[in-house]
């Protein structure tokens, strides 16, 4: 019980200090360098630089025809992983309850089993992308410390969560906390490595979707 | 430069660039990539090889690497620095197997531009001396020759001459007004004169007023693709300064697809300030001039595809020029993929120039071979000198029996014009000279 | 008051049928989730038995504890007191009071040294030399320890004794701490709860008398008989919780249901308890079937939880406390990153030229 109240009170409070620290940290940190401003006079074109932006965040949701069949693979397992991921951190009832009480927003659930079965198809997805990390001779060369690392701290609170759930192997307050422990350590390291892409996929896409409409270029 | 130039290593030489150039922008993709590789799938360097080396996210750990070790107070926590042996490793991924097409960015699921890290990468590299000699050479004769293959203005000035008699041909050249200023690459001036002789065609049919000058002639920018700011920037105020002293409106690019890359999205930026003229490639200013009905072109028989320059369709947005003046093609097929989503030549971002990197082009281009031949067309056009180049090079060395030619040169050939010219009579006269 | 004669023979006199005697013996065999042939074990255990000399300590408590074991459905503790068990001193129950009622204590200490059981209900106050709680004259850390000196186990009911409870939840003012902190070099056994189930006091009381040894305990020490289980895993609403169906409000359309109440604050997942099974007053009810949430009071800490009415899955206390301070700290590093970043590169530009 006291490994409990430990992560569920101080711990959690840190690593949501940590996590807001961290994510303001990398905000302010890349938006006030210096830019490069584009002086070149740009194509004629429809949309503004704001709606090419907007426009290539949506847009590359999904790849162009002909690069599909060589990344389907990436595409499927991806998609499975980040909407399962969404679905268990939304959509479990404790979890929104937890969001409610932080935040003071909340929407209806879905039955536990739906999610116990989502978070097991998720770990599934989330070892196919392991395998595939470890397989893919390109994927396994630009692989850092960062990639293994944030694989695991992802992994973790899905793994937790399903044991916690299933009441395997301790006692579910041991489980709860070890559950809560694996999310701070997830919150802590979500501003320090790729897990920021969260939030820098938004920035990236948007910036190339209007440089290379401001060339008339499409994309 | 001073005496502390000495002191400086290499490692610290390309450190310190990377600093200067470690925009914002930059920085947002060195931080988003996720080294998922998806990328590799784009590359043909990649596609022909096999070699994980060539994953073109793998081109963006020396800035990567940089840009952690800059990050206060990130770089507290150490973490490796760029060292001599990265210098050693990357240059030949940064020059010799990357032709900046920009294929990668398309599949990027993060939209990372790495053509832009990889241009910047070349020139911290560059800073440190690291990069391929003929390249290098290329890039010095900006500066003392004034283009990258010795075209001095006095040979320019001969050859004008040259091709004004030889193909009874009207080239302007020095007027000292004129509404527009058409430039040429080098590569067309010793290699293919008859693309040069074939744009003079199509603009004097249309009536245009245009000249060549002595003091801007040279298009191609190798000071850009060697990572020598300082030479891209002379290249580019020579064209400017020639352009303001004519009034020119519009500057025109020759068949050359990083020359308009370069002038047209980075000119404003390396000079500076905005340009005072508009920077057109040859394929966007016959299309506006045929789609002004100053020119026409009979129907054009045979069986041909269109390789898209990289820097014209899928980094340039003229993708469908090409395809309107080739409208009058009685069997035009397109390549699988093809547009803005075509393989590239191989030859691209300089690499062309680098002998060393001639076996990795060859096999390159049997992609294209490929794309070709299940078009089942007997021509390929293009409206690049450098992939033209690269391509008779790989074609030559594959004993591959398909036609290539040029765009203009097509064009010209096809061309009604007022007074039938002699130079359709003989038109395979000196095609090398 | 200890008698000599055994409680077999004590039970014959009073006229206690075999046949009720086996039947209680069942019963609390059942209870303590041992096989139906212990049931034969416990009544030759207590029939061999002697009468059990008990000392009741009360400390820190509000005697919830003793209400409790006053309403136990079986065994009575009319037969508990009387008959199994002499009860030689209990505040609330005893009839002598001041100093004769200290004298009895002693006097049972005496008698049945090194056999005798301590029952303690209360928590211990430690600050201040344990001026907070005095009995007698002394304070009950000194009574405690003179107590248990000679005991041969020691049992300690209610959350106060076995975790601290009430008395010792934040800010704990008088430094109260549970027996086992002090009793050490003895089984101490913990029958926690606020109050405690009677049948699981009676109970465990009953297991002592009958094998003369210490049930199986959990980590915490408390019998597993009891305690094995998380209230959860035994509630007849669980299937709500499985379903995503919740009361969201103590008056709302779920709660008339019989929805869950796990959004409503309900502590049963990490409660271990027999509330779900045993029930309380006789098998009734239990606070989850009347309609609100366990609070979990069997558990170490637990009016130290975060509040009863604080679903189990939120964060303790507020977790956002220091976001504005964050978020200010963060930006501020952000700023002096990137202006130390520009300053390094004009700095480079400038030895460049």
């Amino acid at each position: 019980m006291e490994l409990l109240e430990f992560a569920r009170g101080p711990v959690l409070t840190f690593a949501i200090t940590v996590f807001i620290a961290g994510i303001t940290y990398r905000v302010f940190s890349l938006f006030l360098m210096w830019r490069t401003k584009d002086s070149s006079a740009g194509r004629k074109r429809s949309r503004s630089a704001f709606a090419s932006a907007v426009r290539e965040v949506i847009r590359r949701l999904w790849p162009q025809a002909v690069y599909q069949q060589r990344t389907m693979f990436e595409l499927v397992n991806g998609y499975v992983f980040h909407i399962g991921l969404a679905i268990i951190v939304f959509l479990l009832a404790p979890h929104i309850v937890f969001i409610k009480d932080l935040v003071g927003l909340s929407w209806p659930a879905l039955p536990n089993n739906v999610v116990y079965a989502v978070s097991i198809i998720t770990m599934v997805s989330l070892i196919a992308a392991l395998v595939m990390r470890i397989a893919n001779p390109p994927q396994r060369l630009i692989s850092t410390f960062d990639d293994w690392f944030s694989w695991i701290v992802t992994f973790l609170p899905v793994l937790t969560g399903v044991i916690a759930t299933s009441h395997l192997g301790a006692r579910y307050e041991t489980l709860l906390a070890l559950h809560i422990l694996s999310v701070a350590l997830l919150l802590i390291w979500i501003p320090f490595g790729k897990l920021m892409h969260f939030f820098l996929v938004f920035v990236t896409r948007s910036q190339t979707g209007a440089h290379l409409s401001h060339r008339g270029a499409q994309l | 430069m001073n005496a502390t130039t000495n002191t400086v290593s290499d490692a610290q030489a390309a450190a310190n660039k990377f600093l200067a150039l470690n925009s914002g922008n930059l920085a947002a993709y060195l931080e988003a990539c996720i080294h998922c590789g998806q990328c590799a799938t784009a590359c043909h360097f990649y596609e022909v090889t096999n070699d994980p080396k060539y994953t073109p996210a793998y081109k963006l750990f020396p800035m990567a690497k940089a840009h952690r070790k800059t990050k206060w107070p990130w770089n507290w926590f150490g973490g490796p620095t760029v060292t001599e042996a990265d210098l050693e490793e990357w240059e030949e991924l940064l020059f010799d197997s990357c032709t900046m097409c920009g294929r990668c960015t398309q599949v990027c699921p993060m939209g990372i531009d790495i053509a832009s890290i990889v241009a910047a990468s070349r020139q911290a590299f560059s800073a440190a001396g690291r990069g391929p000699s003929d390249l290098f050479e290329a890039a010095e004769n900006v500066l003392t020759k004034g283009s990258p293959l010795g075209v001095t203005p006095a040979v320019f000035d001969g050859r004008v001459e040259w091709l004004e008699d030889d193909y009874e041909v009207d080239l302007p050249l020095d007027k000292d007004k004129a509404e527009v200023l058409l430039t040429i690459s080098s590569i067309e001036m010793m290699k293919y004169p008859k693309s040069i002789v074939a744009m003079a065609r199509l603009m004097n049919q249309a009536g245009v007023d245009w000249t060549f000058s002595t003091k801007g002639y040279e298009s191609t920018n190798f000071g850009f693709l060697a990572g020598k700011p300082h030479i891209a920037r002379h290249a580019i105020e020579k064209l400017v300064s020639a352009a303001e002293e004519i009034g020119a409106k519009t500057l025109i690019i020759p068949e050359c697809g990083h020359a308009y890359g370069v002038l047209r999205w980075s000119g404003a930026n390396i000079l500076g300030r905005p340009l005072p003229f508009e920077v057109l490639h040859i394929t966007e200013y016959l299309a506006k001039l045929k789609k002004e009905g100053k020119i026409k072109f009979k129907t054009i028989d045979g069986s041909l595809t269109y390789h898209d320059p990289c820097q014209i369709s899928r980094r340039g947005g003229a993708t469908d020029a090409a395809r309107y003046l080739l409208e009058d093609c009685t069997d035009f097929r397109e390549m699988t993929p093809t547009g803005n989503f075509n393989w590239c030549c191989g030859g691209g971002g300089g690499v062309q120039a680098m002998s060393r990197a001639a076996d990795l082009r060859h096999k390159v281009f049997q992609i294209k071979m490929k794309q070709v031949e299940d078009t089942g067309a007997d021509m390929m056009i293009s409206a690049c000198a450098n992939c033209r180049l690269t391509m008779d090079d790989s074609k030559e060395h594959w004993n591959w029996d398909r036609e290539l030619e040029s765009l203009v040169e097509l064009l010209a050939e096809n061309l009604v014009e007022d007074h039938p010219h002699p130079f359709d009579a003989k038109p395979h006269l000196a095609t090398n000279v | 008051m200890s008698d000599k004669k055994t409680l077999g023979e004590m039970l014959t006199e009073r006229g206690v049928s075999r046949r009720s005697f086996l039947k209680y013996a069942s019963y609390t065999a059942s209870i303590l989730a041992l096989p139906p042939t212990a049931a034969t074990a416990i009544a030759q255990g207590i029939a061999n038995a002697r009468r059990q000399s008990v000392i009741w300590l009360s400390f820190q408590e509000c005697t919830g504890c003793t209400e409790s074991i006053t309403r136990a459905h079986a065994p009575s503790i009319e037969d508990l007191i009387f008959d199994f068990i002499s009860l030689d001193y209990h505040h609330t129950l005893q009839n002598a009071s001041g100093h004769l009622a200290e004298e009895a204590r002693m006097q049972a200490m005496k008698d049945n040294a090194g056999e005798y059981i301590v029952i303690v209900d209360g928590s211990v106050p430690l600050k201040d030399d344990g001026i907070y709680s005095t009995i007698a004259g002394i304070t009950n850390l000194q009574m405690l320890e003179e107590t248990c000196r000679d005991a041969f186990a020691v049992i300690s009911v209610g959350s106060c004794a076995t975790f601290g409870g009430i008395p010792g939840a934040n800010p704990n003012p008088t430094g109260a701490v549970p027996v086992s902190d002090i009793i050490t070099d003895k089984p101490v056994i913990n029958i926690s709860g606020c109050p405690p189930i009677p049948e699981a006091m009676t109970g465990t009381i009953a297991y002592l008398l009958s094998f003369g040894s210490v049930p199986e305990l959990d980590h915490l020490g408390r019998p597993k008989a009891f305690f094995g289980e998380a209230i959860h895993d035994r509630c007849y609403r669980r299937p709500f919780y499985e379903r995503g169906m919740f009361a969201k409000s103590f008056d709302d359309e779920g709660a008339r249901q019989g929805w869950c109440l796990f959004e409503v604050g309900c502590k049963g997942p990490v409660s271990y308890n027999a509330c779900a099974t045993l029930k309380w007053n006789g098998g009734v009810s239990f606070p989850i079937q009347s309609g609100h949430g366990c609070l979990g009071c069997s558990e170490p800490g637990f009016w130290d939880m975060g509040g009863f009415y604080k679903p189990l899955s939120t964060a303790k206390g507020d977790p956002l406390q220091w976001a504005g301070g964050a978020a200010v700290a963060g930006a501020a590093i952000g700023a002096a990153s990137a202006a130390i970043a520009r300053n390094k590169r004009n700095k480079v530009m400038k030895e460049g030229k």
